[in-house]
């Protein structure tokens, strides 16, 4: 009878648990005492680091506090995160407040609980892709490049805003136009605006920003990262990179005449650009379908390995490339086991430009045949794809692939994921055991033939010596 | 060295270290084979090694493109397969016209290494198809020489086979053309044959029609077979040779042979309606009759019978050609096509059909070539031929004819080097080994069965002096070369077999070995530059091109732009529509207008030109203009005339000595369009030496699309309609004239009265009539 | 949980290769050479299954770490 209560119990738990939508209120306790915004658009992301002053009016201590992203961008962010003063990260849980749908809310957890009439200060990382558009859309080869920003003049928050200060860096002298309200100033590549006071919840005025902006605008569109691992002492790592520049579109011809005389032309293309590789990366090779890509210098430094990539062609606005980049490494690197039970730590998406978007991910990894019980865990939400097989040299099964995808990556989605899986040690002989079985059944084949007889009729035995 | 005849003699005094030497032999062969193998496989390597597994040239991608095809949508589809994607708007059967023995052999070993799990991409299969086989060819040649004459020759044959370089230019890795598999199915056919006549039995000569088969599905060339095997059949008759075998032979391989080879979609009727193989048939007719006289000779065995069989024999092989030269003149037989017939008319292609003339491969012969393609072969080959000639039998006669046919052929055009160069390897491998057999020969001098310690000095010459009294048999006479003779012309013979390897290897290595689609230079300091450019322009043709777009080049590059860039082309190395090619030779020939209506005509998005001027490289479009002028001249001469791009002193020039027509014609603005760099001075031609003539000048229908690093492609696209028909209007006259107009109209008059006053007359009823 | 090496060091695979590969062909040429040589009467199948298996063995071991030393990570 217990045990079904519980059982019962336990169900509901799971039942409210697995509703799979938080719902939150927002405190009116909150208050941001100061919020210091620094919007980087310099290059191709927007990245808005914020340090914000948490002040507790109420009476009771608060644990947490909600984080809020306009609807308009709520597309656009790939990336949120919050660290407290030590450096450490806090946990971002997704969550939603009545009346607010079209609002993105997180919860931020902090560490300790900030007491009544305390302040507290965490600082706030968010990346936006595709927010700076090309403005005008088509420019010809001479041509810079010139993008448009579109954001939110205050900090967006469900709290009331003290004082909060904004500076904008764009790197360059070249602004064509810029939101004006008072104060701001421009200097020597920022725009700061600010301070303002007294700013109420989920207020939002245009800032937009009409600026020069010739950093490299790749978008890589898809990228399949591809992990086989061996037991044999290496990991081999392929990645096939589909890239785009997606910066404005190249319009009228392209004079190679004009691109090799003027070493300013093509401002907005892309001729290069830097990989870094894992420090123990070897056997490196760089290819597409037409064979290998010898435009490529690779430079071994102390804790990473740095590759130069040249594509095949200059990246004009609107072009695209695509490439197979792979290399091994050790598996002492990245493989741990005890047992029979392995685990494998290995980035979820490595770096393949500094800035880099990625539209779609698909990693892909592939485990020694026999292995069971795999389970993964990765420190991002990510969607996980159904397993399959994948046949390769000495197989007879197959070999256990585990896939995951995700959408609109950047460079702070490089971490690390965490793979357990059992594989028997002793299941490793099959592989030279299928080699030799295989040889004894050609000699078996030859000790038959030579036992057969194929002559029609008998042919007379001449007597020789 | 592999080792020569391997028969002790009888009484040898010493016993070998194993006991089975029948067994030790073919160890030898064996372990000999497979090292020839390893030695054509690894000196075919030399491209993959110095830049990377790829296909090489032009016609290999073309092959590689549809064994991809086959490998992925099965082999149905490829036999049924309408390639819409070249010749554009006329497509190209491509199950129909194309000879599927290289690409089932590919696609069946991929199927067998994927079912094994063994993941091998089907490039990497096909670059490595022909060094895989020519180790096959070698112990195929292995197998004929040793049918020829012994198993040492065919050990020499073997191994000269290997490393041959008139056989491995056709076959170094990456070079994934028929070739590859053809000679060895030549050779295999060969061996078969002579096993069949040698044997006469039915099994052999099955194996035989089987192994024409894989011949006539891999190679054009399988005309060649079924002409010596007749020719040999023939000569044999002549001779007073016939026999049991033969008749067997020949029409259980004739027969089956026939309905093998109509099988392959490509070659379908031809065998019965081409004077190319009549001689097969009428051979076949005349070993009929020459049999059924044999057999009622043999009921009857007298003597006038013989010359009755005589004038019959004459008779038959004199109905059965003029049954032949009456089925041609009637029309029944078609008569020889073009590229068979300028074999025996070599002035005819250069007049009538100039695509065959203009392929480099299809010039004469040179002299030094022979030389450099088989090097000391080519001194020792008429020894053979002379000792096969001298001891005949039914085999050595089939030799004899290969021999002098294919010197034949060799002579007429530099790719038919290929078919000469088994039989030098043959006949030189007879030759090598009847010399190695003469030196290396031991005497067979009685031994005195007491004194055995005596037995040492009979192979000791100078010690013969002392002990002359007392040899019973010492020879006098030279039944056999001195010691010291015989070591000399050996050693002599091994340098030259190592300076014939040497040679080989750096032929292979130096000439034959390029891929044709990367480019390397090397500085001064031994550094090498790779020039990518071709892939580079396919990258970017395959990357920013709409999926659709057709793309106009000179036919050699269609195989190329097809596979790689994957496009659509309008003509490509096929050539089998001449006007089609006239079409865009024209077009490349014409002036801008006149070009910008014939690509609208065959609705062409982007032009490719090949451009060497900034490098230096000598193959590039200009080079081969007037090949382009003259094909277009063939169709058009109206429109296109070859004497309008040559300077009045009848030079090609394009300076600013050149012709007005060359100067304004599409391909030369297209090639030095915006040129303006290359060196000092800047727009210097660095393959012409000279700077053009017309410079400056602004395209009207094309635009730049793109061009390469180092300037070698150069993409145009083509405009359309819209993009430069509306005429410019410059911002100040950016105006829409209103007139002040008042209107005219006053109060009186505004509602539009006429302008006289007219009468109404009001008329009379008509009353209705009942 | 301990890092993971692998059970025999990489830089022994040539060395391993070069003497299994080694052996297998010599117990190959041997089996080669014994059944071009006997004749009907003569074979002996307990010797020829032996021979096999131990060519087959070492052949077999040879070319897994030829695999391997080439860089084919099976």
């Amino acid at each position: 009878m217990a045990k079904i209560q519980y059982s019962f119990i336990f169900f509901l738990y799971i039942i409210i648990k697995c509703n799979g939508v938080n719902v939150d209120i927002i405190s009116s306790d909150l208050k941001l005492k100061n919020v210091d915004r620094n919007i980087d658009i310099s290059s191709q992301l927007v990245k808005i680091t914020s340090k914000i002053t948490l002040e507790n009016t109420g009476r009771a201590p608060v644990k947490y506090f909600l984080y809020a992203a306009e609807s308009v961008t709520k597309d656009n962010l790939a990336f949120v995160g919050f660290k407290d003063n030590n450096n450490k990260d806090l946990r971002l849980v997704e969550t939603s407040v009545k009346g607010y749908d079209d609002v993105k809310f997180w919860r931020v957890e902090l560490k300790e609980a900030v007491n009544a009439a305390s302040t507290v200060v965490v600082m706030a990382e968010a990346v936006l892709t595709k927010a700076l558009l090309p403005y005008p859309t088509a420019i010809t080869q001479q041509e810079d490049q010139l993008v448009k920003f579109n954001g939110n003049l205050y900090f967006f928050s469900p709290y009331y805003v003290a004082s909060q200060k904004t500076t904008v860096i764009v790197n360059t002298k070249s602004v064509e136009s810029f939101t004006k309200v008072k104060p701001f100033s421009q200097q020597d590549g920022t725009i700061s605006y600010g301070p303002y006071s007294n700013i109420g919840p989920f207020t939002e005025k245009e800032l937009s920003i009409h600026y020069k902006n010739n950093s490299p605008f790749l978008t890589v569109t898809r990228i399949e990262r591809l992990i086989e691992v061996s037991h044999w002492g290496n990991i081999a790592v392929e990645e096939t990179i589909e890239i785009e520049h997606t910066g404005a579109k190249l319009k009228g011809p392209f004079s190679r005449y004009d691109y090799q005389q003027d070493h300013h032309s093509g401002p907005a293309s892309v001729r290069s650009y830097k990989t870094l590789l894992p420090a123990s990366a070897a056997d490196v090779y760089y290819r597409d379908t037409n064979g290998n890509i010898s435009t490529s210098n690779m430079k071994v430094k102390k804790d990473t390995v740095e590759l130069d990539l040249r594509p095949r062609y200059p990246l004009f606005g609107g072009w695209r490339t695509h490439y197979t980049l792979g290399y091994n490494v050790p598996s002492y690197e990245y493989l741990y086991h005890s047992g029979n039970e392995y685990l494998l730590k290995m980035r979820v998406i490595d770096h393949i430009f500094d800035d880099m978007q990625v539209d779609e991910l698909i990693t892909k990894i592939i485990l020694p045949e026999g292995s069971t019980n795999i389970k993964l865990n990765i420190p991002y939400p990510v969607s996980r794809l159904p397993d399959n097989l994948h046949y390769t040299y000495l197989d007879t099964k197959g070999r256990p692939v585990v896939s995951f995808t995700k959408r609109n990556v950047v460079e702070n989605h490089i971490q690390d994921f965490q793979l357990r899986y059992t594989f028997p040690r002793l299941l490793m002989l099959q592989e030279p055991l299928l080699v030799v079985g295989f040889l004894y059944m050609l000699f078996l084949c030859v000790i038959i033939y030579v036992r057969l007889d194929f002559s029609i009729h008998k042919a007379e035995h001449p007597h020789k010596d | 060295m592999p080792a020569s005849s391997v028969e002790k003699p009888l009484n040898s005094p010493n016993k070998g270290l194993f006991n089975n030497t029948a067994g030790f032999s073919t160890l030898i062969t064996v372990t000999v084979l497979l090292l020839a193998w390893l030695a054509g496989f690894a000196s075919r390597l030399f491209a993959v090694i110095r830049f990377e597994s790829i296909i090489h040239e032009f016609d290999p991608w073309f092959n590689y493109r549809s064994t991809a095809y086959m490998v992925q949508h099965g082999f149905y589809n490829f036999l049924n397969w309408f390639d819409e994607r070249a010749w554009y708007p006329l497509g190209r059967i491509v199950g129909g016209t194309v000879y599927p023995g290289l690409m089932i052999t590919s696609g069946t070993i991929h199927w067998i290494l994927h079912t094994l799990n063994i993941p091998i991409h089907i490039r990497d299969i096909c670059v490595f198809l022909a060094p895989v086989f020519s180790g096959l060819t070698a112990i195929a040649t292995y197998l004929l020489t040793s049918e020829l004459w012994s198993r040492g020759a065919g050990l020499f044959a073997a191994c000269f086979i290997a490393i041959v370089p008139g056989y491995s230019s056709r076959s170094v890795a990456g070079s994934y053309d028929n070739e590859g598999i053809a000679i060895f199915a030549l050779q295999f056919t060969y061996y078969l044959w002579l096993k069949s006549v040698k044997s006469g039995s039915v099994f052999w000569s099955v194996c035989t029609a089987l192994s024409y088969f894989y011949m006539v599905s891999a190679w054009g060339g399988y005309v060649f077979i079924i002409n010596l095997i007749p020719l040999h059949v023939f000569v044999l008759l002549i001779m007073g040779r016939f026999s049991q075998r033969l008749f067997v032979s020949y029409t259980v391989f004739y027969i089956i042979g026939l309905l093998l080879s109509m099988q392959i979609p490509f070659v379908g009727f031809q065998p019965i309606r081409t004077s190319e193989h009549m001689a097969a048939s009428g051979v076949f007719a005349l070993l009929m009759a020459i049999g059924a006289l044999k057999y009622l000779h043999s009921l009857n065995p007298k003597g006038q019978w013989k010359q009755l069989l005589i004038l019959g024999g004459l008779l038959a092989a004199a109905a059965v050609f003029i049954a032949v030269v009456l089925l041609t003149y009637m029309g029944v037989i078609a008569p020889w096509s073009g590229r068979f017939y300028s074999l025996w008319d070599t002035g005819y292609a250069k007049i009538h059909i100039p695509i065959i003339a203009s392929v480099s491969e299809h010039q004469p012969t040179t002299w030094s070539s022979f030389f450099f393609d088989l090097h000391v072969l080519v001194c020792t080959f008429p020894v053979g031929l002379w000792y096969c000639i001298k001891n005949i039998n039914d085999e050595r006669v089939f030799v004899a004819l290969y021999a002098l046919s294919a010197v034949y052929f060799a002579g007429v055009m530099v790719r038919l080097m290929l078919t000469l160069t088994p039989v030098v390897c043959v006949l030189a491998g007879i030759a090598f080994s009847i010399l190695l057999d003469l030196v290396l020969r031991e005497d067979e001098l009685p031994i005195p069965q007491t004194e055995s310690e005596e037995s040492k000095s009979l192979y000791d010459k100078a010690g013969k002096l002392k002990k002359r009294a007392h040899e019973p048999t010492l020879p006098t006479d030279n039944t056999g070369l001195g010691m010291n003779v015989r070591s000399g012309i050996l050693i002599a013979f091994m340098i030259l077999l190592m300076l014939f390897s040497v040679h080989c290897t750096w032929a292979t290595s130096n000439a034959y070995s390029s891929p044709s689609i990367v480019l390397a230079s090397y500085g001064n300091d031994g550094s090498r530059k790779i020039l990518d450019d071709f892939r580079e322009a396919y990258g970017w043709l395959s990357q920013n091109t709409a999926e659709d777009a057709r793309v106009m080049s000179w036919w050699d590059y269609g195989y190329q732009i097809a596979g790689m860039g994957n496009r659509t082309t309008l003509v490509d190395n096929n050539t089998w529509n001449n006007s089609h090619i006239a079409l865009v030779g024209k077009a490349m020939a014409s002036n801008e207008s006149a070009a910008y209506e014939i690509m609208t005509m065959l609705d062409v998005d982007y032009v490719l030109v090949i451009f060497g001027g900034a490098i230096g490289y000598s193959g590039d479009d200009i080079n081969k203009f007037i090949w382009m002028v003259r094909i277009a001249e063939g169709e058009h001469p109206k429109d296109i005339h070859e004497a309008d791009y040559f300077t009045e002193r009848g030079e090609y020039r394009v300076d600013s000595e050149a012709s007005k027509t060359m100067l304004n014609c599409l391909m030369y603005k297209l090639s030095y369009y915006r040129y303006d760099s290359g060196g000092s001075p800047p727009g210097y031609d660095r393959t012409r030496g000279a700077l053009p003539g017309n410079r400056g000048f602004k395209l009207t229908y094309l635009e730049e699309a793109y061009t390469t690093e180092h300037w070698l492609v150069r993409i145009y696209r083509v405009k359309k309609p819209d993009e430069f028909n509306r005429p410019r209007i410059p911002l100040a006259k950016r105006i829409i004239s209103t007139t002040n107009a008042v209107s005219k109209k006053t109060s009186k008059r505004r509602k539009g009265l006429l302008k006289n006053k007219p009468t109404l007359v009001k008329g009379k009823k008509v009353s209705r009539l009942e | 949980m301990v890092r993971y090496t692998s059970p025999i060091n990489p830089a022994v695979f040539p060395h391993l290769t070069l003497l299994l590969l080694g052996i297998g062909i010599f117990f190959t040429a041997w089996f080669f050479v014994y059944e071009v040589t006997s004749t009907k009467a003569s074979r002996d199948l307990f010797k020829e299954l032996l021979l096999s298996l131990v060519a087959a063995l070492f052949s077999g071991f040879g070319i897994l770490f030829l695999l391997l030393w080439v860089g084919i990570y099976v």
